[in-house]
């Protein structure tokens, strides 16, 4: 608005200056006014030659002066009525007509009506105010809510608070928990029924994780050929038989035993024994030099032997045939017992970790400790501890101990002052 | 070097195998987990062959598992799970340490939980496969059933495993398929046979018992988890077989009975009634309703592949199979206090018996101590003040060795107060020549149906009546074993001697002995053999003597067991006498 105002005016001094007629403001005082130039001939077909030499100011006065009164004043002055501009100052007051609206329709207050926006021109509307981003976006949705409104499918709010609704009418949760594994109410069904076969594209299902990844069959065979329940000996019955009872006290013996004997032999490698004196062997300087001659001789001497050897075979036959029957026989034995060993290495537990398997102490009682009837029975050895070893033995879990607690410093003991004083 | 070379270590078994760290954090779990996670899917570590081709050239010992092993339980939807339960804890703490309480109750119901379902589908494809399993399944439930409910381990899982064991004896019960029981110090020990698979199983006895502190619990825990699941399918399964109704309810005649007594003592009306289910003293409804036929006699097929002998062996033993359950039918049994109550209830309901105890001992007891039917009454303390006439009073240990035997044994050997026959194990079977202890072979007899001869009273003749009878069944095996010669030496040798002191030297007519033509051929064959022996060269001779040295091992140590258990069975006797002696 300012600039063009600015631009007006500055039209204004370069048109006024080049019109014939116009009396400058500077004008020379000597006599030279007399003399008149010749006015320019201009071209004022284009936008910025007309710009220039043309002069619109009245034009824009009187439509400024139309534009103020619109603003300002509710419409051109001319346009109102006399009633609107003036009113007839006679004197009187009609108090018969103030008191009968009083009451119920009390006029509005002069000044409130002088006060009111009159104006041709609104307001301009503050477009930020109404811009929403997502306009088209809300739109389509509620578009769309308003198509299932009409067609009876509620929002899932809805439902939800419906279904609240009646479960706090019925009084059961509505919340869907799923059931631990270990609840002791927990339902089962059949597992290995046939069910409904997968419908779906195998592909499909394998990609969307839906079907579980086949279990190769290396898994399905079991670790170990041991049974998974061993029975107890018939000398562990709470009231054995004579025989089998010694048999397995014999057993648990021989099991101490070997212990004892493991012990004692340590003991013994590890004693010192301070009778003996420490001998100094004496060292043997072995001569290796042997002279090239004698080595000669005795290569001669091989060979010849070998010959001798060879034909004397001849009448060794027996002897050989005996020799090569009993290497046949140690053979034979050594694989029946290396097939034998890998037998027996097929039930034994395998080496699965650091540690070493211990297999778990016979499970006997002594003779004074047999329970006389089955009421005064003390149950011996721990069945936890029995399938604990037992998996163990069949190669399920590795044979592990229990964690030691290891402190990273050290524990500082130290007096409270109190004590300190009681000393 | 060139690039092409191949390189130690990259290829063969060192790329086959994975160490347990290297595994743990490919899956990216806590070592708990990781285990966890192992013992679910059944994944075992393996011992390479050539470890010091696997590890890389050292040789410690290191826990290996196969790599594409470890590659399958990257698909496990249980994985997710467990990331998801780690996550949650630490929410929870953090909730905790906030001091929000109304955020920890909130978190505490949305608890992530997972389901082993799949899993048991995937290892066990079809129910047999379960079947194999479910006796290592079995023990593990019975030995948390019996844990104390201190919340050291979820008491959930305590009570889930007493739900499933009650279910599976009532179960056995329906089924009537229990074969053997073994009392042993360590539990007692269940064999069954179901649906063509043998399942042996162990029960700890009821006595609270210390725990061992080198158990690894949680690993212990986990196998439960897998094993009650399993056995929760089996047991549907089980009962649909039957046409039972699972979860097991109570027969409505069954319920009625029970219904009448002590029902306020419970508070709650579910506790009572999985009490009663596990009192196994009533029989379980139906869906399909028995119909209870004559019966008729099975026709005789032969199955494919079997000709006549077999066949006729199978149905040999299925008829004595139908003879054994109904062992205990028609028998009323009572049990006092002192008993294992719910041993010898699961027992003598599976053969057909009925049982009950006193009220004041656990619900579900049929009727009282003082009913006139009762025929048994199981004690096990030296006396008992009140006596009915027409029952038995008996030790518990013969409900099972008559189990055992298939028969009901004289009740004479296990009154109270007296010192009772040893009870041996079924599971153990004698091949030929071994030694059989005495009390086997009477029951063997006893089987067979040779009743022993009665005992007079003096105690003298009571000796040798013992070693008659000795004689008697070992006079039975030598005629059918040629090498049980030296058996009946020995027998002959002490009737000798027995007949020593009893006859006093008389001189009678001679009898007219019959000649046994079956012995006198007998004798003839043995003629006939020692002459071959004697016509044998040398070598031959040689040969045959270690053959019959290594044949005849067996037996010799058979005997001398039993002339040491003679000996040992003097001197008891002898003690007796002169305690007997002493006491007059």
């Amino acid at each position: 608005f300012f600039c063009t105002i600015m631009a007006a005016v500055r039209r204004h001094k370069r048109v006024a200056a080049a019109q014939p007629g116009f009396l400058p403001v500077k004008s020379s005082l000597d006599g030279n006014s007399s003399v008149i130039k010749p006015r320019k001939r201009v071209n004022k077909n284009k936008k910025k030659s007309w710009n220039k030499f043309s002069d619109i100011q009245d034009v824009e006065e009187f439509l400024d002066d139309v534009r103020l009164q619109e603003r300002a004043t509710g419409g051109l002055i001319s346009e109102k009525t006399d009633d609107s501009l003036f009113f007839v100052d006679t004197g009187e007051t009609d108090e018969k007509d103030t008191q009968a609206r009083k009451c119920k329709h009390s006029k509005p207050l002069r000044i409130d009506l002088i006060l009111q926006p009159d104006s041709h021109i609104p307001a301009p509307k503050n477009i930020l105010a109404f811009q929403q981003p997502n306009a088209k976006k809300q739109r389509r949705i509620s578009e769309n809510a308003a198509k299932l409104a009409a067609k009876g499918v509620l929002p899932r709010r809805e439902k939800l608070l419906q279904l609240r609704r009646a479960a706090a009418a019925s009084g059961v949760s509505v919340k869907e928990h799923p059931v631990a594994n270990n609840n002791p109410d927990r339902a089962f069904y059949d597992l290995w029924s046939a069910g409904t076969p997968e419908t779906a594209d195998p592909y499909y299902l394998e990609q969307t994780k839906k079907k579980l990844v086949k279990r190769p069959d290396r898994l399905n065979e079991k670790p170990s050929v041991l049974p998974a329940i061993e029975v107890i000996a018939p000398g562990g019955s709470y009231n054995p038989d004579f025989f089998s009872h010694q048999d397995l006290l014999r057993e648990a013996h021989e099991v101490e035993v070997k212990k004892q004997k493991a012990e004692e032999k340590l003991a013994r490698q590890l004693a010192v024994n301070e009778d003996k004196a420490t001998e100094v062997q004496p060292l043997t300087i072995c001569y290796g030099q042997i002279s090239k001659n004698l080595q000669v001789k005795k290569c001669l001497l091989k060979a010849e032997r070998q010959v001798i050897d060879k034909q004397q075979q001849l009448f060794q036959l027996r002897s050989i045939h005996t020799s090569l029957k009993k290497q046949e026989q140690r053979t034979k034995m050594r694989q029946a017992q290396r097939k034998a060993q890998q037998e027996a290495q097929k039930s034994m537990p395998r080496r699965l970790s650091r540690l070493k398997f211990q297999t778990p102490d016979l499970d006997v009682q002594l003779s004074d400790e047999l329970a006389s009837s089955l009421r005064s029975l003390k149950p011996e050895g721990s069945i936890l501890k029995d399938r604990f070893k037992s998996l163990q033995k069949r190669n399920i879990i590795e044979p592990r101990e229990r964690a030691r607690f290891k402190r990273k410093y050290k524990l500082k003991y130290s007096e409270k002052r109190a004590f300190r004083e009681i000393e | 070097m060139g690039g092409l070379q191949k390189k130690k270590y990259e290829s063969g078994s060192a790329t086959n195998y994975v160490s347990r760290n290297k595994a743990r954090k490919k899956l990216s779990l806590s070592l708990a987990d990781f285990r966890r996670l192992c013992i679910l899917k059944g994944i075992y570590p393996h011992e390479p062959k050539h470890k010091k081709k696997v590890n890389k050239g050292s040789t410690a010992p290191r826990t290996f598992y196969l790599l594409k092993d470890i590659r399958f339980l990257l698909h496990e939807p249980v994985v997710g799970k467990f990331r998801e339960y780690k996550i949650f804890v630490r929410k929870l703490r953090k909730a905790y340490g906030k001091a929000e309480w109304s955020g920890v109750e909130r978190m505490k119901e949305n608890k992530p939980v997972y389901k082993l379902d799949h899993i048991i589908k995937e290892r066990y494809p079809t129910f047999i496969d379960a079947l194999r399993d479910v006796d290592d399944a079995l023990s593990m439930c019975f030995l948390f059933s019996t844990f104390a409910r201190t919340g050291k381990c979820h008491v959930q899982t305590i009570q889930l495993c007493r739900r499933l064991g009650v279910e599976w004896m009532n179960y056995i019960i329906d089924l009537r398929s229990l074969r053997k029981v073994f009392l042993s110090i360590k539990g007692i020990y269940y064999q069954a046979e179901v649906l063509g698979q043998t399942i042996t199983w162990i029960v700890p006895y009821q006595f609270a018992h210390d725990h061992p502190t080198d158990v690894d619990y949680r690993v212990m825990a986990t196998f439960t988890e897998l094993y009650t699941t399993l056995l929760g399918f089996v047991n549907f399964r089980l009962y649909q077989t039957l046409n039972l109704v699972y979860p097991p309810k109570l027969d409505g005649q069954g319920e009625f009975n029970l219904k009448s007594e002590c029902e306020e003592d419970y508070a709650l009306e579910s506790e009572s009634y999985s009490e009663k289910l596990s009192a196994l003293s009533a029989s379980l409804a139906r869906t399909v309703p028995l119909v209870e036929d004559e019966e008729a006699e099975p026709d005789h097929f032969p199955a494919e592949g079997e000709d006549l002998e077999t066949m006729e062996a199978r149905e040999k033993i299925e008829l004595e199979q139908n003879k054994q359950k109904k062992l205990f039918e028609g028998l009323k049994f009572f049990l006092n206090r002192e008993v294992p109550r719910e041993s010898l209830a699961f027992l003598i309901r599976c053969f057909g018996g009925q049982v009950s105890w006193d009220k004041s001992l656990c619900i579900g007891s049929t009727y009282d101590e003082t009913d006139e039917m009762i025929t048994h009454h199981i004690v096990d303390r030296p006396t008992i003040d009140k006596q009915y006439i027409n029952r038995y009073y008996i030790q518990p240990q013969w409900v099972y060795d008559c189990v055992n035997a298939k028969i009901l044994l004289p009740v004479e050997e296990y009154f109270l107060g007296v010192t009772l026959p040893p009870h041996l194990s079924p599971f153990v079977e004698e091949s030929e020549g071994d030694y059989v202890p005495p009390e086997k072979l009477k029951l063997l007899a006893l089987q067979r149906g040779e009743k022993p001869r009665e005992e007079t009273e003096e105690e003298e003749e009571g000796d040798e009546e013992e070693e008659d009878e000795d004689d008697e069944e070992e006079d039975d095996q030598s005629e059918e074993e040629d090498e049980a010669e030296d058996e009946a030496n020995l027998a002959e040798m002490e009737e000798k001697r027995a007949q020593g002191k009893r006859l006093s030297v008389k001189v009678t007519p001679g009898k007219v002995k019959q000649e046994n033509r079956m012995r006198t051929e007998q004798e003839e064959k043995a003629e006939e053999k020692r002459l071959a022996i004697m016509m044998m060269k040398k070598k031959e001779k040689y040969l045959y003597d270690k053959i019959m040295f290594g044949k005849k091992r067996n037996v010799r140590e058979a005997n001398k067991l039993a002339a040491k258990r003679k000996a040992h069975d003097d001197a008891n006797k002898a003690d007796k006498k002169q305690n007997k002696k002493k006491k007059c």
